[in-house]
């Protein structure tokens, strides 16, 4: 389609207007409608007085960030580098359980929410018992996983944060589940659509041995996806952290909990510390996750 | 292998000892293992408080009366009586929400391309060199190549750190800066998703084909002519998949965003949240659940026709 020599009539214009150029030419009108749409005046994109004097201050620090705290604190308070430290640690340990839960649901329910352990040639055995699952309980199951996937992912992990602030109150248990569930309803997703997509011959091959669906599933269709669901879950770790970060803006006590205060007491050397804290730990997560990749995809 | 059937255990035990192993993979699951069970055991979740008799009447009140419809409180659960309730809510307050909240997405996804756009051909190895494509044998390495390496490295750092920090810091420190408008949601959103686009644009450049890519530089292109003209086409559809893989994560956040302050769907949450009306809340939340899954849906066709089209 995109091959102007499939069409003779697109050779002779100048300019063929192909179904690529004719999606990107709708994406820059779509962006301009949106423009008109929003109160977003091109006057509002330079700062105003007291803007000016934020940016000024603020940028001022970006080279300096704060070595030692900007007001007089408690004798007992520990140095701001090990309290940058402790938030950092924090933030990791929220995103490591949030996604350990995460990495259990996106399985369970990725696993059932394909179609390899009920529907077509995988799925082994002619009796009428195996027959009459495969045309009940299994489409029965597959939806439900995967309306409850929708359900899980289609709600921010901040909303579902909101959710559980206002009904359980301050947690750290509501904020590893707010990461848990959207992430898991991704995992679910992808590792669904990963599975699916990943060639059958080794499953077709242990399907003909003998092998259960079970068997069939794990042993001949997750090894030949293992690398891609590999990086993928490690990618979404590193995405963790940023939402593990960003968690501490409602109250919990990772780096985001540590901006927010400084910001709002004016201490911008100390946003500048705890906001290096934050690229440190995401880009070290995000070069690990890159040298991993690489081993596995490779 | 001598027969067919004669797969004996010895043959097995050789190919698993054959297999790929490396000390990176496996240091780093047992990293990761330890880091699961510090996360859980060393005292920072304290998931058994989440059923406390504490947390639990807390539970007990949200579920029975907080997202209950002021109006609807103390009556039976009528069905239809509180889909009449949302329809006000959504046609009060949500819909215009919902409508800002796209376009806030879609300005920002735009703005976000064209600044990947710009940026992922100068962070792409293979053109910012002195010679793209050309002959390895004239590849200098004086000045020039320096020059152009030190440029690429500048370019990828600066997108790491503009996808490093997450949207809502970026929306947070905007904010204070650029006062209210639907700017500093737009820019957040754009700036985040631009280093986003832009590292995997440069990836799709350097993973291209280089053979046609060579003839254009054979028969005289400059290195414009090569990107614009030659790269930009032949990674079209990817920079296209990804574009709308983004437009989804997009709007999830365009509606969180507006809890700082700017009117999209996630001003209205926040709203409910301070006065605690957390029936006007739910709803909004549920506003908000349809409009992604909306989107994803949109994207997820327009991705399919472009596979398809590839």
């Amino acid at each position: 389609m995109s091959n102007p020599r499939a069409s003779p009539d697109a050779r002779r214009r100048p300019f063929p207007i192909t179904p690529r150029i004719a999606v990107a030419l709708s994406i820059l009108v779509a962006g301009a409608l949106a423009w008109m749409v929003l109160d977003a005046p091109f006057a509002k994109l330079v700062p105003q007085e007291g803007g000016l004097r934020v940016v000024r201050a603020f940028f001022a620090r970006a080279l300096t960030p704060a070595l030692d705290y900007e007001s007089p604190v408690p004798e007992s308070t520990p140095h701001i580098l090990m309290q940058a430290l402790a938030a950092a640690r924090r933030t990791l340990v929220f995103a490591a359980a949030g996604m350990s839960v995460a990495l259990v649901l996106g399985i369970v329910l990725g696993f059932l929410s394909t179609t390899a352990w009920w529907a077509g040639d995988l799925v082994g055995g002619s009796s009428p018992l195996r027959r009459a699952l495969a045309r009940t309980v299994g489409p029965a199951v597959w939806s439900a996983s995967r309306a409850l996937i929708v359900l899980m992912r289609s709600v921010h992990e901040l909303l579902w944060a909101v959710l559980f602030l206002a009904a359980f109150g301050l947690n750290t248990g509501g904020a590893v589940a707010a990461i848990a569930i959207p992430y898991g309803g991704t995992l679910a997703k992808i590792f669904s659509e990963m599975v699916e997509e990943t060639p059958r011959d080794a499953a077709l091959a242990l399907r003909g041995a003998g092998a259960g669906p079970l068997q069939v599933f794990f042993f001949g269709l997750v090894p030949r996806a293992g690398p891609d669901l590999a990086a993928y879950a490690f990618y979404r770790f590193e995405c963790a952290v940023r939402s593990a970060a960003v968690l501490g803006f409602f109250g919990f006590p990772t780096l985001g909990y540590a901006i927010a205060q400084s910001f709002e007491n004016l201490h911008y050397g100390e946003v500048w510390t705890y906001l290096y804290a934050l690229v440190v730990l995401v880009v070290t997560i995000e070069l690990w996750s890159g040298a991993l990749r690489r081993r596995f995809v490779a | 292998m001598t027969s067919r059937t004669a797969i004996t255990t010895l043959d097995v035990e050789a190919l698993r000892r054959a297999r790929p192993r490396s000390t990176l993979v496996r240091v780093s699951v047992l990293a990761l293992l330890a880091l699961v069970a510090y996360a859980w055991l060393g005292g920072d979740i304290q998931v058994e408080d989440l059923f406390s008799p504490r947390r639990r009447e807390n539970l007990e009140r949200f579920v029975t009366t907080d997202v209950v419809p002021f109006a609807l409180r103390g009556t039976d659960w009528n069905a239809a009586q509180y889909l009449e309730y949302a329809r006000g809510l959504a046609l009060d307050r949500g819909f215009s929400g919902l409508g800002s909240t796209l376009a806030i997405s879609v300005l920002a996804i735009v703005l976000a391309a064209c600044g990947a756009l710009s940026l992922a051909f100068l962070a792409a190895r293979n053109v910012a060199t002195p010679t793209p494509f050309g002959d390895r044998v004239l590849r200098d390495s004086g000045v020039r190549s320096r020059a152009w390496n030190a440029l690429a490295v500048v370019v990828r750092a600066a997108l790491i750190l503009l996808r490093a920090i997450p949207e809502y810091i970026w929306a947070f420190l905007l904010l204070a800066m650029l006062g209210t408008s639907a700017w500093p949601a737009v820019l957040a959103l754009a700036i985040h998703n631009a280093g986003i686009l832009g590292k995997l644009g440069a990836e799709t450049v350097e993973n291209l084909d280089p053979r046609p890519l060579s003839a254009l530089r054979a028969a005289g292109g400059s290195r414009a002519q090569i990107a614009w003209l030659g790269a930009l086409p032949l990674a079209a559809n990817r920079f296209l998949l990804y574009f709308f893989y983004r437009f989804e994560t997009c709007v999830r956040e365009a509606t969180v965003l507006g809890m700082l302050g700017v009117v999209s769907l996630g001003y209205w949450i926040q709203d409910s949240r301070a006065k605690q009306y957390y029936d006007e809340m739910v709803v909004f939340v549920a506003l908000g659940a349809a409009l992604v899954l909306a989107a994803d849906l949109a994207s997820a066709i327009v991705r399919r026709a472009l596979r398809r089209a590839q």
